[in-house]
């Protein structure tokens, strides 16, 4: 067939792409329209004292949203702000209400029923929208790509202040990747186990200077929630940006919620959003598959979320590392992770357990961690900090805060929490962490802490054990 | 912003590999307010590696070497500025006295932060990065070129090296032009832009 006369065939980051240029450029970047830049306490300080400092005006504050979450503590949130009693991480926290104040910018605090981590209550809340282009001081703001949003992460001062005063963000087009991935997952293999999967296969910077479009019918079997938790990790595969095609499960999950379209409004929406998804026979400049069948819970040996492996396999042997910079890294990796060579995965002893995180504390993975958890008790300190504080009040109505509280979990406030330590929940020097978040590099949860990333219900049954377990062993 | 056309200066060798920006600058010190004009991040650079846990200095580690004192340039090792996107990584690099990072890979939110505040990091294949540090290594305090205008970096040997810059940066590193000045003269097509876009996406226009 000739196709020449024919319009050419795109991918869903193509033609939302293109709904945002402003000043397009045929090999330079581009000016972006953005639609939603959220904001958090983390850092953004200085891209306000830089606006202030320069008489600068917040372009669109109705189009910014701010929210607290990295340095909120996770514990005794009754007492307020003040009884913070770290006066560094209270300034951060103080910080962000004055500068939403002084710019006018609507900020979900502390105390508001809607706050969260910022990327699990943006779709909660509905803001997160297919097509739309968001930004975020936030390398996991392609969490938000799971309902077909060109989401991006921006620079904490420069790019911010960028976007608050011009509400546009300079941008050049990545390359583009796509993951297949089908087959049905066997039991206790989650959408963590099959990124985790993932990026093992190609390295933490296999998907540099990549848009990542997921897809195949384990994607398509996915709920919402699942799509999070994958695009979450992109930028763990050194991608910016990673989407799912929104579908009938997105539109069913966006629909009714508080920022959805509706009415008349949501039929226009809904029409142009079925016409996002990648035309067949678009051009990708990359291609992976995945067999999601052949999979099992993974658990990170390392210092880098590349360093995963199926929990039935031993930590591996440097010496069997042909190519010297990888050998060398990963030398380095076990000396700091305290691992000889051979040891099977499940004999590692971890000392406490972490269970939340943007990549894992939506409301499946604390059920998913509460399926785990019923009945048994813990052997390890354990803590569970919901994703938002809406996840831990539907927790609260399924009755999961007592299954957990009855095992001996810790059920805390929603906060970013022991993810980066930056609320002072940190992992204390020298001890070994089983933990559902999304980095394992050297400090990440505190300076000398040693992290195994793992999904909610592996990090549940290494919390029951005292150390890395199968999970498919101890539920049957 | 700085501009940044061509740096001539000492290189140090800095041969770990995947040094996230949680490295360079530890989330613990992400609760620091940055004045203008004053160097507050150059303490806080890499601070896990040049200082152990009593705060003591790895004398040991290279950038604590004599040789390698007010270094300008680094060689770095593969995926240099991965993680997170907190921006003080790169003001970490520039107030440390680093203008300028020569690299296999970089961190893509890095990159992008540290174009936005005057650093060039040049992306060279790992055997010329593996060849650099050898010669930083054999001749301790060699100096380096970084010439954006002609896209070059200069070995201590004299070797040339071609490396790719996106043309829209290098013109405004060049002459050190902000981003938002730039982009503010793009007002009136910024608001063409808007007024058909509440046409098109009629669900969102009272909104944009």
């Amino acid at each position: 067939m000739d196709t020449a006369h024919l319009p050419q065939s795109r991918t869903m980051l193509d033609k939302i792409w293109a709904e945002h240029v402003v000043v397009p450029s045929a090999d330079g970047e581009e000016l972006m329209f953005v639609d939603l830049n959220l904001v958090h306490e983390g850092g953004t300080f200085m891209a306000f004292d830089q606006l202030r400092a320069e008489g600068r005006k917040v372009r669109k504050p109705n189009l910014t949203l701010a929210v607290t979450d990295h340095y909120l503590p996770s514990l005794n949130r009754k007492a307020g702000v003040a009884a913070i009693p770290n006066p560094a991480i209270r300034n951060v926290v103080e910080w962000l209400a004055q500068h939403t104040r002084e710019f006018g910018i609507e900020h979900i605090g502390p105390d508001d029923a809607r706050q969260g981590i910022t990327h699990v209550i943006a779709p909660e809340l509905g803001l997160t929208q297919p097509g739309l282009l968001i930004t975020c001081c936030d390398s996991h703001t392609a969490t938000q790509g799971a309902l077909g949003t060109l989401a991006m992460p921006i620079g904490q001062s420069n790019q911010l202040r960028h976007v608050l005063a011009t509400q546009t963000l300079w941008q050049k087009k990545p390359r583009q990747m796509r993951i297949t991935i089908d087959g049905a997952p066997g039991p206790h293999v989650t959408a963590k186990d099959i990124v985790l999967a993932i990026i093992a296969r190609i390295g933490i910077g296999g998907a540099s200077g990549h848009a990542v479009e997921y897809c195949g019918s384990t994607i398509r079997a996915m709920s919402i929630e699942a799509r999070l938790t994958i695009c979450n990790m992109s930028i763990e595969a050194g991608a910016r940006i990673g989407m799912v095609a929104p579908d009938d499960t997105t539109f069913e999950y966006v629909n009714g919620r508080p920022h959805a379209p509706h009415g008349q409004d949501w039929d226009a929406a809904l029409k142009y959003w079925r016409t996002l998804p990648s035309d067949a026979g678009a051009p990708f400049d990359r291609e992976l598959a995945i067999d999601a069948a052949a999979l099992a819970p993974m658990v990170s040996w390392g210092t880098s979320p590349q360093d995963s492996s199926p929990i039935t396999e031993r930590v591996p042997d440097p010496a069997s590392i042909a190519e010297p910079e990888h050998r060398r890294r990963v030398e380095r990796a076990l000396e700091y992770m305290q691992l000889m060579p051979g040891t099977p995965l499940s004999d590692i002893r971890v000392n406490r357990v972490f269970i939340g995180s943007c990549t894992n504390a939506r409301i499946e993975d604390l059920r998913a961690a509460a399926q785990v958890a019923r009945g048994r008790r813990v052997t390890v300190p354990s803590i569970v900090v919901p994703g938002s504080t809406a996840v831990k009040r539907q927790a609260e109505t399924e009755g999961l805060d007592r299954i957990f509280i009855e095992a001996g979990f810790e059920w805390r406030d929603s906060s970013c929490s022991m993810c980066g330590g930056s609320n002072g929940d940190i992992v204390p020097r020298g001890e070994r962490s089983a933990s559902t978040t999304n980095r394992n590099f050297e400090g990440r949860q505190g300076p000398g802490a040693m992290t195994h990333i793992m999904s909610p219900s592996m990090a549940a049954a290494a919390a029951i054990t005292g150390r890395l377990t199968d999970v498919r062993k101890l539920v049957r | 912003m700085q501009p940044f056309t061509t740096l001539t200066a000492v290189a140090a060798p800095l041969e770990i590999a995947k040094i996230d920006t949680g490295v360079i600058v530890p989330g613990r010190f992400m609760r620091i307010r940055r004045r203008p004009g004053v160097t507050d991040y150059a303490d806080v650079f890499l601070y896990d590696l040049r200082f152990d846990e009593n705060d003591r200095t790895r004398e040991e580690f290279v950038l604590n070497r004599p040789a390698y004192k007010g270094a300008g340039i680094l060689v770095t090792g593969i995926d240099f500025g991965c993680g997170s996107s907190r921006e003080g990584a790169a003001y970490a690099v520039l107030d440390f006295g680093v203008r300028a990072l020569v690299g296999p890979g970089f961190g893509d939110v890095f990159v992008g932060n540290c174009l936005q505040n005057g650093i060039v990091p040049a992306v060279l294949p790992l055997p010329v990065i593996q060849d650099l540090w050898r010669q930083l290594k054999e001749t301790p305090g060699s100096r380096m070129t970084v010439d954006l205008v002609e896209q070059t970096v200069v070995a201590p040997d004299g070797a040339r090296y071609g490396f790719a810059v996106d043309p829209t940066r290098k013109g405004r590193l060049l002459k050190g032009l902000d981003d938002v000045g730039v982009t503010l003269e793009h007002l009136a097509e910024i608001e063409a832009f808007e007024d058909r876009y509440r046409k098109r996406m009629t669900w969102l226009a009272s909104k944009v």
